[in-house]
């Protein structure tokens, strides 16, 4: 049984090895132009252009991006758990040319990564909500508290290896 | 939920010499004007507000968290609960951001049917807002016409989905099932019907001189302020930005459908209550063509046509059979029969279906992959983020609701205000909390 459930499984592997790299998007270009370090992602399923940034790049090339390339909503920041890391999405939308960006970040380590309130104060609360599920730490962030959970609640719930151990809560509730 | 940072107290003396101190008022958690439950910690010096401190967290039932527990198709019921109020777009936006993925099919009249009933949810959505904004501004008797209106569209949710406000309606790459016969008959009765009713709530409305003291020229937002705070939806518009998603980055068949983006001036209240009225005509005007236009036609003649070809295909099926009896018995086959199994069967038009694709609900594994899809709820972008890592479960599921964004601005526009305007202009945003906490 063991075998052959390794048989098919053997060249979806081999597959996932060698993908081809992701053409460079029309803005992955720009933001590389000046002289960001950008790893092109590809589009979404939705056609959404998206790039992953370097921690210590990302508040210059979002200002670039939101006063230069007209992306001045920020839609949404969502955290993100690989088990190995933690990152940070941010979805952009330009109102007046009418596009959606999508760039990453990791968090370091020991899950810091740069605020990007300065640059759209919008992300307030998509950072706090980020920090609350993920305990990804924003540095630079005006008031970063939880906003969801309960102010002295232990842990970040979001996270893929996490467990109710809170000794307060009733049995049922852990 | 964090702890309060308020301004610390401090005392006045006024002229006369009384002496007057800030007052810390908690508005809610219960309240009947949030909505849900929201607590503001609110310093007030006299009737201003000094000092505004939104606090959520209180509905939050870990929608997300949820996600990566179970298949999609188990998830599906609990979307409903995101926003209860407009919840087919929820199910738009999750269930697109699936067929993106996976590259299901979609035929048309699926998409006509999800934007009938999507249009006529914002019609239900913004009746409950009219209803209960005039209820928080003292009026009560709009409250009880926009409910009875508002039950009429409900009946006809009902008569296709089976519920009325929680549907699970929409499917992978089609809907649950056809629209019942003559449905599309009561959608346009209902639209024959509404539009002087709507008349006569503006009647009531809108040039009421307590109404017009109350909001014009109250809580003004601009384009720039908007941005600030991600304000999006009705309250963008009424600043006079024409965003709307159908329009600027059309999904669904809104390309094919003809309508307008109603914006306002000022940005004020009033704006934002005659912007959302004018939708509701502009969402009359998308439903009238999407009846006439949808694929297929009335269910009732559509099954005529099924059902003739069903048993055309019976008649060659039985025709076939015959023929191989006939060879096997070595007699002479029936000319007719040999005619007959010939004829190529009957086709349905694949945009007349209800399903682009059988899919198995229990076992469907879209590829790994990521989706954001946006939709233009009545509240404003509502997003789904859906990354797929190739498994039964997803991976990720983020709801970008517009009422978490739309929700921030509201310090903004209370400091330096009048605590009586607070819920006029609460009401004005048309916040619901289940979305913001999720």
């Amino acid at each position: 049984m063991s075998e052959e459930q390794a048989k098919p499984a053997a060249p979806a592997a081999a597959a996932k090895e060698a993908p081809p790299p992701p053409p460079p998007g029309e803005l992955g270009k720009k933001l590389e132009a000046k002289g960001f370090k950008v790893e092109h992602l590809g589009p979404d399923a939705n056609g959404t252009e998206m790039v992953r940034l370097q921690a210590a790049d990302a508040l210059k090339a979002s200002e670039y991006l939101k006063n230069d390339c007209g992306f001045d909503l920020a839609v949404c920041c969502s955290g993100m758990d690989w088990k190995t890391h933690r990152e940070s999405v941010y979805h952009v939308y330009g109102t007046e040319n009418h596009q959606f960006f999508c760039f990453k970040v990791n968090a370091d380590a020991n899950e810091h990564a740069p605020s990007l309130t300065t640059v759209w104060p919008a992300l307030d609360w998509h950072e706090r909500e980020s920090y609350d599920l993920f305990g990804i730490q924003y540095d630079g962030h005006p008031k970063l508290e939880r906003i969801l959970m309960p102010s002295d609640w232990l842990g970040h719930p979001m996270r893929k290896d996490y467990k109710v151990t809170d000794p307060r809560l009733v049995w049922n509730e852990r | 939920m964090s702890t309060p940072t308020h301004t610390p107290l401090q005392g006045v003396t006024t002229e006369q010499g009384h002496k007057t101190n800030d007052l810390v008022v908690n508005i809610g958690p219960q309240h009947p004007s949030t909505h849900g439950v929201l607590r503001l910690i609110t310093t007030l010096n006299g009737e201003v507000v000094k000092d505004m401190e939104p606090v959520i967290g209180y509905l939050h039932r870990s929608k997300e968290k949820m996600a990566e527990s179970r298949s999609y198709f188990q998830y599906q019921p609990t979307i409903d609960r995101v926003e209860y109020l407009s919840s087919f777009y929820d199910h738009y936006a999750f269930i697109s951001a699936i067929e993106k993925i996976a590259n299901l099919k979609v035929p048309k009249r699926v998409e006509y049917i999800r934007v009938i009933t999507m249009e006529l949810n914002r019609i239900t959505s913004h009746l409950l807002w009219f209803g209960t904004f005039l209820l928080d501004l003292g009026a009560s008797s709009p409250f009880f016409y926009a409910f009875r209106d508002r039950e009429i569209v409900f009946k006809l949710f009902e008569d296709v989905t089976g519920a009325r406000m929680m549907y699970n309606y929409y499917r992978f790459g089609g809907v649950n099932a056809d629209i019942p016969p003559g449905w599309l008959d009561d959608v346009r009765k209902f639209l024959d019907y509404f539009p002087d009713r709507l008349a006569e709530f503006e009647t009531i409305v809108n040039k009421n001189p307590i109404f017009l003291d109350r909001t014009i020229g109250i809580g003004q937002l601009d384009k720039a302020t908007c941005m600030e705070y991600g304000v999006t939806g009705s309250s963008l518009r009424a600043a006079g930005v024409p965003l709307d998603l159908r329009k600027t980055n059309p999904y669904s068949v809104y390309p094919e459908l003809e309508f307008d983006v109603p914006v306002g001036k000022n940005g004020d209240v009033y704006d934002r209550y005659m912007v959302r009225i004018a939708e509701m005509r502009e969402s009359m005007r998308i439903i009238r063509q999407a009846v006439d236009k949808i694929p297929g036609g009335d269910t009732a003649e559509l099954k005529k046509l099924q059902d003739e070809v069903a048993a055309h295909e019976k008649e060659i099926t039985a025709a076939k059979t015959r023929l191989a009896v006939a060879k096997k018995n070595e007699q002479e086959p029936d000319a007719k029969d040999v005619a007959k199994a010939e004829e190529k069967p009957k086709e349905i038009n694949p945009d007349w279906l209800t399903l682009g694709q059988k899919v198995n609900l229990m076992v469907f594994k879209p590829p790994a992959g990521e989706s954001f899809t946006m939709v233009e709820s009545p509240r404003g972008f509502l997003g789904c983020y859906m990354v797929s890592d190739g498994t039964p479960k997803a991976y990720r599921v983020k709801w970008r609701g517009a009422s978490f964004s739309n929700l921030s601005v509201l310090p903004h526009l209370m400091i330096g205000n009048l605590y009586p305007d607070l819920m006029a202009i609460f009401g004005s945003l048309d916040v619901i909390l289940p979305e913001v906490d999720r």
